[in-house]
């Protein structure tokens, strides 16, 4: 026999992976967009579910292992993207903004640890649980965003909310990582230093970034590919030192965004936008964190998902409607708003795996809950936002000459 | 009360209408927040008011009427601190300018409203290309005649308001060597140019008249001429302004339209003749095109003259009418502006050579419209 030829059976590789993924998520998403008229990120959800763990089985945690890679990369971009949408400028002169970021995410946590715990779900994990549910999935926002082109008022404002959002919930993640120690008696030293470690690490990671970018950036100029190449870069370089330091690269990442943004007093950054490129990436992203999602855990835990969503809906929702008309929007925009940040996906699944990883045993029962509630929300969550933007009138419309 | 009664205006009062840029904060092209800036500003009270225009990027601001310069350049102040402090809480910037320097007009929406959508239905793509921004005056007239008398005289006097205020010098991200583009975006409509040479508010209404039983035109507000009478405010309305970058500026030409109004109307020193209209054309390209550095014939005498002498010429005129109106300082402001040679144009492209990005540009016209940086680089 020839050795030049393949062994059968094949082996399959990353990059075979990631094209194959993309064409069937690309083709799922094109599917639900010309036969429901939903957003596309809603058909790649539906075919990680059907591909993953719930469905065909196709792609089995070993493959999803090995995609991993892709949604690091592709949720750095995100996040990164995101982190240059928070103006802290317009936070200081807008408080009622930022009073709402603190209120809708305070008031979410409070509604799912209450609810989760009258369910008979231990504090630890509801608390953990409800960390993670104050985080609106940036991905989902700023993709459907950027399918309909929308612009205005209740667009900006819901990216502003979920930067805030997302910051708030990863922070507090963090911190509860030493009550998880304690409970598992890993010791006061790292109780207290771990999520220290990470906190700090991950936002010197990101500054160092922020700095690099800036002198880079003046130094290249006003070219636009030349800083989109810059970013990109820069991003890989965060994503792949976090994993390196054993760091946050969702903190990092964010950090990096948010410090070239607000730090850039000389406007030497261009705007970023994930473009293209990174519209590859994220079909590939929600196809491969779909595919660990259980279908059969929303099954049997039905009731304590609902109970999740319901109680995060009313939280954020009660915090936007409370203080956005003081911020100056017209009527209507805070309902609008509340829709807006349902969403609950990616970056949920990426935090229940990062809490997972020390103790395994713990992270099961926290995925039982929160990832049942991201069934629910990957599906309903990019609707809930179309309907919001377009409804707000600030999606491009739809003109045809006559 | 008909549509085409002038109603008279006491003495040569003033007023200005602003049509002004919204800028998102993000890449400083234009964002579409309209309805939100307007509705902010209606909110912090009186006086003047805001407005839609034609596309979601554009925002309009009326001043009310005044006798003269000092109170109509307080009230434009206090006008645009309202709007600015509107913008910074929605986080969007606004800036002056007769041009947004990179954005491309198909990605302009229409303002949702009855009127704007029947004009982007009547005029297609030329309704989102409309997204250019002048300021107008207005100046009171006692009567229609007075009105056709003026509107005769200003229209000699066009190429100087294209130059003075000329700050449109990019397009669509470029350069387009012009001092003042925008124009060239009102010429494509089919009822811009200027006015007919009619001698009387009589015959003005017949050619109305005629115009409407053609089914041409339904109002006095579908002629887009440079210069038009406005009976039912009672005043000259003159239309080829680009927005300035400051609204100082703003204040100062409407100065010099009213001391030039009130100079023409109380010596009446040129007779109104239709060869104003022979080189009309030419005068204005070369305002438009050149700015200060243009030359123009001069219809009255036959005979090429530099821009820049003429305009110092008449503001050296006007200036005792303007110092009885309390413009003096206003229009020896615009003589010193004209010795040394500055257009907002040219600031604009000093800018861009300074940083290298339009977007840049678009940041800065917002920066110093704002009031929170100077004229500087």
């Amino acid at each position: 026999m020839a050795t030049f030829l393949p062994q059968y059976p094949f082996a399959a590789n990353p990059l075979l992976l990631f094209g194959l993924l993309l064409l069937a998520g690309y083709a799922g998403g094109e599917l639900v967009q010309r036969l429901l008229g939903v957003p596309r990120i809603v058909g790649y959800a539906l075919v990680g579910l059907a591909l993953g763990a719930s469905g065909l089985g196709v792609l089995d945690a070993r493959l999803v292992g090995e995609a991993w890679i892709f949604v690091d990369i592709a949720l750095g971009l995100i996040l990164f993207e995101l982190g240059c949408r928070l103006d802290l400028a317009w936070l200081r002169r807008d408080r009622w903004l930022a009073a709402t970021g603190v209120l809708e995410s305070a008031l979410a946590f409070v509604f799912v640890y209450g609810a989760l715990v009258i369910f008979g779900v231990e504090p630890l994990v509801a608390a953990m649980a409800a960390a993670i549910g104050m985080a609106t999935s940036p991905a989902v926002v700023i993709v459907v965003a950027q399918e309909l082109r929308a612009e205005g008022q209740v667009t900006e404002r819901a990216l502003n909310l979920v930067a805030m959002n997302s910051v708030i919930a990863f922070v507090t993640a963090t911190m509860l990582l030493s009550w998880i120690h304690h409970e598992y008696q890993a010791g006061v030293v790292m109780a207290l230093l771990h999520p220290l470690y990470l906190l700090a690490g991950s936002l010197l990671l990101g500054y160092g970034a922020a700095i690099a970018a800036l002198a880079l950036g003046r130094w290249l100029g006003k070219s636009e590919r030349g800083q989109y190449v810059l970013a990109l870069a820069l991003v890989v370089v965060v994503v792949g030192s976090a994993r390196m330091l054993e760091v946050s690269a969702v903190l990092g990442v964010l950090a990096f965004g948010v410090l070239s943004r607000n730090l850039d007093a000389r406007h030497d950054l261009m705007p970023f936008d994930v473009g293209r490129l990174g519209q590859l990436f994220v079909v590939v992203l929600f196809v491969v964190t779909s595919a660990t999602l259980k279908v059969g855990e929303l099954v049997s835990g039905a009731a304590l998902a609902l109970a999740f969503v319901l109680a995060r809906f009313a939280g954020k929702s009660l915090g936007v409607l409370a203080l956005t008309y003081l911020s100056g929007v017209r009527r209507g925009a805070a309902g609008l708003l509340c829709l807006a940040l349902t969403p609950m996906s990616v970056l949920a699944v990426a935090m229940v795996r990062g809490a997972g990883e020390m103790y395994p045993e713990f992270g099961a029962r926290l995925a039982a809950i929160v990832l049942s509630a991201v069934i629910i929300l990957d599906l309903v969550g990019p609707v809930a936002v179309q309907f919001a933007l377009k409804r707000a009138g600030e999606a491009a419309p739809e003109e045809t000459a006559r | 009360m008909s549509d085409t009664d002038f109603t008279a205006s006491p003495g040569h009062t003033v007023g200005v209408e602003l049509e002004l840029q919204i800028l998102n904060a993000r890449d400083f092209n234009l964002a579409r927040d309209a309805a939100d800036v307007i509705a902010l500003v209606e909110r912090s009270g009186r006086p003047g008011e805001a407005k839609p225009e034609i596309t979601e990027s554009m925002l309009e601001l009326n001043t009310s009427v005044h006798p003269g310069y000092e109170p109509l350049a307080r009230e434009l102040l206090e006008l645009r601190d309202r709007v600015s402090a509107a913008g910074e809480r929605l986080n969007v910037r606004i800036a002056g300018g007769g041009s947004h320097p990179f954005h491309s007009w198909s990605d302009r929406r229409i303002y949702p409203s009855e009127r704007f959508r029947s004009l982007m239905e009547r005029y297609g793509y030329l309704a989102k290309q409309f997204t250019v921004f002048g300021q107008h005056v207005h100046v009171g007239c006692a009567d229609g005649d007075e009105a056709i008398y003026l509107t005769h005289v200003l229209a000699r006097f066009v190429p100087h308001f294209i130059a003075l205020s000329a700050s449109s010098p990019f397009q669509e991200g470029a350069d387009t060597l012009y001092q003042s583009s925008r124009l060239n975006a009102v010429a494509a409509f089919p009822l811009s140019g200027h006015a007919p040479f009619v001698q009387s508010w009589e015959e003005f209404l017949g050619y109305f008249n005629r115009m409407r039983g053609h089914r041409i035109v339904e109002s006095m507000k579908d002629f887009y001429w440079d210069v038009r009478p406005k009976p039912e405010y009672g005043t000259v309305e003159v239309r080829v302004f680009d927005t300035p970058l400051t609204v100082e500026r703003a204040a100062r030409l409407a100065a010099y339209v009213q001391a030039l109004a009130s100079y023409a109307l109380a010596e009446r020193p040129l007779a109104p003749t239709a060869e104003v209209y022979t080189f009309y054309n030419y005068n204005r390209y070369q305002a438009c095109r050149y700015g200060l550095e243009g030359v123009l014939i001069d219809p009255y005498r036959e005979a090429r003259v530099p821009l820049r002498e003429d305009i110092a010429d008449a503001l050296a005129a006007v200036a005792p009418h303007a110092a009885e109106l309390g413009g003096a300082a206003a229009v020896e402001e615009l003589a010193a502006g004209v010795r040394e040679g500055w257009s907002d144009a040219a600031w604009l492209r000093k800018v861009h050579r300074a940083r290298g990005s339009l977007s840049d540009v678009a940041r800065m016209q917002s920066e110093v419209w704002m009031g929170k940086s100077g004229l500087g680089i």
